[in-house]
This record gives structure tokens, C-alpha cells and sequence, in this order.
């Protein structure tokens, strides 16, 4: 279904209609889409919806080329309000904007649980000043079916202090954690909310 | 209705478009094409005439571009916007001159000007900044970004797609409304200032920038911006005014802690000058940035 968020539409997809149970919201990483969640949401009791972030799958691009983890984040929240309240799945750069929405929005987020996956692994907490020099259209590299602007949100910085915040306010958190590498956000969440670790999805479904 | 004039304010000599990620920037011209460019960054809810008055006093050895920042004066508006697109949009025009050039900038556009500088060292000689240096330190409030952040979010969900402001009766009306704002100001400039700053229609006059251009919500520090200035490759002109005003003007401690960081640094005060050093002593901000260009 489409929605129509600021000056974006957005692509709001209904994986499984269900008129019973709570609500499911999937965020997915940088570059995928809405499309691109497998068979592993069948046992949910619930509705399954996935959003497609601006710049990506069927949602608008932003004119422009401003891409910012809360400006997603303010598209979640369209989307919340549309489904009422939802448990959130996020991967990558949606689990990160999972937890911003499961903060902000603790009236509508009972659970988020965070996936491994593309987005803001190069940005870090603190700007690199000397490292910065390459311009935004520098970065810009063409995706398939994305906004090539979207590659901003590679090397978003993301500080600690910021992203402890946001968790500690959480009400339920649950990671994924199968021994790969996360970013230095990923680090602090484990340690500032209360956080539950699992080893695959399933399991995380089952804790959600 | 008749353009206003202003006394010492020129027209532009040539007017263009400049592409740059999308959308159309507006760029104001004085000066010679041949001339060594100088590029000018005006601030939030300014336009490129914000330098009507400096630009002609410069124009007799460089040629002059003002932009008009995406959302303001007469280049597009944005989906949504994001400080590093805007300084973005100034590496457009850097990269659109093709030759290495300096960058001056006042408020907003001097903070992003240094920014610019910064990322593209290669197309930037010397740097001016006209009072861009930041908002002073915010107050410790971590605890509550969840909160404001939802405040944040209510907010745009009540704007929803706002695409316009509304209409003030009359042009003296806007003057007074941006007079409350920068009382330091004439109504002579304004009247000048906004005539092109607005547009009028049926029902009145409206802004021309974009209202959701200040809307931003994110993890920035004013404390990043002083390191950052470690990184600029080419000298610094910081211009500040010596009058209090309701913008700008850090206090001086906060000021020199973050200009420490600059390593090729000349410091320069514009007397009886508020935040618009510029607008309000052209004469002597030219002569200052002429020396500075000239060292």
C-alpha cells in the first residue's frame, strides 16, 4: 500500500494479512528492499508489513538527496501510525532505525529486535575529520533500483552517548549476535538497554 | 511593484543555474568571468543578495558567485534536508567553476563554506567566514534526545507536506516580521533584501524559501566544530562583529577555543557590525577581506 509521508510516498508492503495478533514491522538493510525478506516471518501470529525506506524498492527518492537515519526514522513513525503498534524487526541501517523509533516511540514499539546488515558500518561515533575528504557525490555509487544517494548512509557518524540514549529507553531489545563483527553502535546497545542476545531469527521471533 | 533599490547595492550581472544532485541552485554573478572567482555562501533564511552591497566592492578584481542555498532565493527545494548535502551543493559549484577559487560565507553558509573547504581543499585557496562558527556549546541533555526526538517526529507529522508559508498582507508586513528578528537590520535593506527574498501572489506575499529547510533532527555537536577546523588546508579569515545582536557573536572564550584549531588564522573585528558584518559595514569587510585575499 502506498503512503504518503511529507513529500515521499512510501511503499508499505502486507507480507501476511492477518486481522488477529500483534502486528510485525520489518525495516531492511541499505540497498534491499521490502521484497527482500525470505520465508522466515511465516510462524508469526500476527500481520507481517514491510516498509521499503526512502530511496529504495518501490518508496519515492528523496528529492534532493537527503538520507539520514532519522529521516527513516520519521517514515517508520508514518508507517507506525498506519499499523497502529508493531514488534519491529530491523537489519542493518533499520536496525539502527528500529531502535531510534522503539526510543522515541515507546507507546507503539513493545520489542525490537536487531539484525546484522548493511548501513552505517563506516561512519563511527566520532567524525573523522581527515578522513572526510571525499564529498557526498563521491560516495554516491549507483545501485540498482536505489537512490545512489542512499550511500550516505554508509558513513553516517553515530555517537555512543546518542545511541545509549535511544536504547536505554527501549522496552524490550533483542540482537541477533552469531560472532560476526558489529558496528561500534551495535556494541554500545548491548551493553545500555535491557537487551536479550540470540543466536538466529527464529529464536528472536519466539523472544519478540 | 517597482525593485527596490539600496544604496551601494548593484544588480547582478549575470544570473545561471548550476545542477548539482538533483536540483537547481541559482547562482548571482558580479565581475569579470576571467577574473579569479571568489564563491559566497549567505546564511539560513538569506539568499545570494545578502552580498548585493560586498559583492560590487570586490567585483573590480574578482568575479563574484553567490549561491542561493537549496531551499532559499530562487533554486529548488528539497525533499528533505541535511547540512553535508548543502555543503555538497557548494562542492557542486566548486567542481562547476573547474578552477580553484575562494570561499567566503556568513552564518550558516560561512560554517558550511568551511566545511566545503575542507572536503575539497584542492578547488580552495583562502577561506572567509563571516560569523559561521556555530551555535555555542548545547547543555548537557542527553537523557532526553528519546523525548525531544518524539516531539521532533509529532511535529512533522502535523506539518505533514507543507509546501508553502503563509501569505503576510503586505511587504512591509514580512519586513517587520524578519525586523524582529535582526533589529540591527534597516528597513531600507529589508525592504531591498526581501523584495527578493518573497513572492507576491493573489493573496499576499510569501517567503520563498522552503519552510521545512530548518527542520532537522540528528546526533551533531557544536563540539566537533572546532577539530574540524584542524583539518583546513588553506588560511582562514574569521570576521566577526563587535556589537551584540540576536544571533551570533559566541562569547570569546568559546570563539577562541575553536579557532585555536585553525593553523593558518587571521582574525578580523568590523566595528559598529552585529551578525551582518557584511550588510551592515560593507565598505570596511570588503577593505578587510581585500587585504586578507591580497596577504
Amino acid at each position: 500500500m502506498r503512503l504518503q509521508h511529507g513529500r515521499v510516498e512510501l511503499e508499505l508492503h502486507e507480507l501476511a494479512a492477518r486481522s488477529q495478533g500483534q502486528p510485525l514491522l520489518l525495516l531492511h538493510e541499505l540497498y534491499a528492499s521490502g521484497s527482500s525478506w525470505g520465508e522466515g516471518f511465516a510462524p508469526w501470529p500476527g500481520p507481517v508489513y514491510a516498509l521499503d525506506f526512502v530511496g529504495h524498492g518501490r518508496s519515492g527518492w528523496v528529492k534532493g538527496g537527503a538520507y539520514t537515519p532519522e529521516i527513516l526514522a520519521a517514515d517508520v513513525d508514518a508507517a507506525l501510525h498506519h499499523i497502529g503498534s508493531a514488534a519491529i524487526v530491523g537489519a542493518g541501517v533499520g536496525a539502527y532505525v528500529a531502535l531510534l523509533v522503539a526510543g522515541a516511540r515507546r507507546d507503539r514499539v513493545a520489542a525490537a529486535l536487531l539484525l546484522p546488515g548493511a548501513g552505517l558500518a563506516g561512519g563511527g561515533p566520532l567524525p573523522d575529520f581527515e578522513r572526510e575528504a571525499k564529498s557526498v557525490a563521491d560516495l554516491a555509487v549507483p545501485r540498482p533500483s536505489c537512490d545512489p544517494m542512499v550511500t550516505f548512509l554508509e558513513h553516517d557518524v553515530r555517537p555512543l552517548d546518542y545511541v545509549e540514549a535511544f536504547a536505554q529507553k527501549t522496552r524490550k531489545l533483542i540482537l541477533l549476535e552469531d560472532g560476526g563483527a558489529r558496528p561500534p553502535w551495535w556494541e554500545t546497545t548491548r551493553r545500555a538497554g535491557a537487551t536479550t542476545s540470540v543466536a538466529d531469527l527464529a529464536a528472536g521471533l519466539g523472544q519478540l | 511593484m517597482q525593485p527596490p533599490s539600496f544604496p551601494g547595492a548593484q544588480e547582478p550581472e549575470r544570473q545561471q543555474v548550476v545542477e548539482s544532485l538533483g536540483l537547481r541552485l541559482n547562482v548571482l554573478e558580479w565581475g569579470h568571468r576571467d577574473a579569479t572567482p571568489v564563491v559566497l555562501c549567505h546564511g539560513m533564511f538569506d539568499h545570494g543578495r545578502s552580498f548585493a552591497t560586498l559583492a560590487p566592492l570586490l567585483a573590480r578584481r574578482f568575479r563574484l558567485i553567490a549561491i542561493d542555498a537549496r531551499g532559499h532565493g530562487d533554486s529548488d527545494w528539497a525533499d528533505a534536508y541535511h547540512w553535508p548535502i548543502d555543503v555538497a551543493d557548494i562542492v557542486s559549484v566548486l567542481r562547476w567553476l573547474g578552477r580553484p577559487c575562494h570561499l567566503v560565507g556568513h552564518s550558516k553558509g560561512g560554517g558550511q563554506a568551511t566545511d566545503a573547504a575542507r572536503i575539497a581543499p584542492q578547488a580552495v585557496r583562502k577561506l572567509v567566514n563571516i560569523d559561521g562558527f556555530g551555535p555555542p556549546p548545547f547543555p548537557e541533555m542527553l537523557q532526553e534526545i528519546p523525548e525531544r526526538m518524539a516531539q521532533h517526529l509529532d511535529a512533522r507529522r502535523r506539518r505533514g507536506a507543507q509546501h508553502a508559508w503563509r501569505p503576510y498582507a503586505s511587504l512591509d508586513d514580512l519586513i517587520e516580521r524578519r525586523k524582529a528578528q535582526n533589529p540591527r537590520l534597516s528597513r531600507e535593506w529589508l525592504r531591498y533584501f526581501l523584495y527578493h527574498g518573497a513572492r507576491e501572489s493573489e493573496d499576499g506575499w510569501r517567503w520563498k524559501c522552503d519552510p521545512i529547510m530548518g527542520d532537522g533532527f540528528g546526533p551533531w555537536r557544536p563540539d566537533w566544530i572546532g577539530p574540524s577546523y584542524a583539518s583546513l588546508e588553506m588560511p582562514m579569515l574569521a570576521v566577526v562583529g563587535s556589537e551584540q545582536d540576536t544571533w551570533g557573536l559566541l562569547p570569546g572564550p568559546v570563539l577562541k577555543e575553536r579557532l585555536a584549531h585553525v593553523k593558518q588564522l587571521s582574525r578580523c573585528t568590523i566595528h559598529g557590525a552585529g551578525h551582518f558584518a557584511h550588510i551592515e559595514q560593507p565598505a570596511e569587510t570588503a577593505a578587510a577581506i581585500l587585504d586578507f585575499l591580497d596577504s
